[in-house]
């Protein structure tokens, strides 16, 4: 498959579906870690949001710079543009997250403002405290498939001063993590009574 | 600013924002299903975004502007972001609008991430039918997100917890890649809930 791939785009090394798969992965992300870092009014998360899109910029200029050299007949070049387009749509949701996020720089005696809008809707972004006592604790986000059994996304983790971004299904959840979380109201209460060990895993 | 202005404001908001993020789902599987009827959606709700962000900037420029200046700024701001997200969602439904051929790439690359989009046909022995999606709690429960329900010829666009499935509804879905299989097997009947 991989190599079909690069075989349709011109014996180019690099495959135009990693980069569109991380693109549209990225762009979800970027937008939850936008409305994130306005709704904590973090910094951290902010410039997180711009490192994903400096990100996003270089994956679409990949893309671009693939799909020139591939082009050669109408047909395929017709399917190109619709890849462009799609990468590029990408980007600038990249950009309107990074835009959203730079709300944090405005006059701080309106900032409480901007997340008491956004704390609603739905679906709503919280951060949960992971106590010890709690199930999720020493197990990984994929073994416990917490998005299947909550419908919660964790999209970052605070641990002490450090924050892990690049959140995956190996990523092992300590005590004392702050995990930030996108999901359905329900989900994400549901979510918090495992994270305070107010109930147990699967329950 | 009055009482009833915050809250108009933040209604207008919380519409915006919630209705971006069902565009880009909704453009995302117009390009799956290669589905003009869901793409003329995200182009009728793209103008519902610009009326919204439009009604923002009016309050914010004739209202707020001269007290409450910073305020005002902050929502031009936003209301110029979620616009912006509703014009990607645009450009991407676009690609179906224009009637590009879509490349095979594409369609797997949008599958292939942690999160897809998916749609199945609610069997008359699945447990969903007759049932409201508030309680089959289908989105806390399994993570399954439904964003637009076919039924016969008719569509139904963002459905809410009040809103009843029926046998023979088409649902579409975003989910994570680890509930897909329960998803198809939910609307066959072959599980319960």
């Amino acid at each position: 498959m991989e190599n079909k791939d690069k075989e349709i785009f011109g014996g180019e090394r690099v495959s135009i579906r990693e980069a569109l798969v991380e693109m549209k992965s990225l762009s979800e992300k970027i937008i939850d870690l936008a409305y994130a870092a306005i709704i904590f009014d973090s910094d951290d998360l902010a410039n997180e949001v711009e490192n994903i899109e400096e990100k996003l910029d270089r994956l679409l200029y990949r893309v671009r710079l693939t799909a020139l050299m591939a082009g050669r007949d109408p047909q395929l070049a017709e399917q190109l543009l619709g890849i462009l387009q799609v990468a590029s749509a990408a980007e600038q949701i990249g950009d309107a997250a990074v835009s959203i996020s730079r709300l944090l720089s405005t006059n701080v005696e309106y900032r409480p403002f901007i997340p008491f809008i956004l704390k609603g809707g739905d679906e709503i972004i919280r951060a949960l405290m992971v106590d010890e006592s709690s199930d999720l604790v020493n197990r990984s986000i994929g073994g416990l498939e917490v998005e299947g059994e909550t419908g919660a996304r964790i999209i970052a983790i605070k641990r002490g001063n450090r924050w892990i971004f690049n959140v995956s299904d190996d990523t092992v959840i300590k005590p004392g993590d702050t995990l930030i979380v996108r999901g359905v109201e329900g989900g994400v209460e549901d979510l918090e009574a495992y994270c305070k060990g107010e109930r147990r895993w699967g329950q | 600013m009055t009482e009833d202005d915050f809250e108009r404001i933040k209604e207008v908001v919380l519409e915006m924002k919630d209705t971006t993020e069902l565009m880009i789902d909704l453009a995302y599987s117009s390009l799956i299903y290669n589905n003009q009827e869901i793409a003329e959606e995200v182009s009728h709700l793209n103008e519902v975004v610009s009326s919204l962000s439009l009604e923002l900037r009016r309050m914010a420029v004739g209202r707020l502007s001269r007290k409450n200046t910073d305020l005002a700024l902050i929502l031009v701001e936003l209301s110029y972001s979620l616009q912006r997200v509703a014009d990607a969602a645009m450009e991407i439904a676009d690609v179906v609008l224009r009637g590009l051929p879509l490349h095979p790439i594409l369609r797997r690359s949008i599958q292939e991430g942690e999160v897809g989009i998916y749609r199945a046909k609610v069997s008359p022995k699945s447990k969903l039918a007759g049932k409201t999606l508030g309680e089959v709690e289908l989105a806390s429960e399994t993570g399954i997100w439904v964003f637009a329900i076919r039924r016969g010829k008719k569509w139904i666009y963002g459905p809410d917890e009040n809103t009843r499935i029926k046998e023979g509804d088409i649902l579409f879905v975003r989910a994570p890649d680890e509930s897909r299989k329960l998803f198809l097997k939910l609307c066959s009947g072959k599980k319960k809930l």
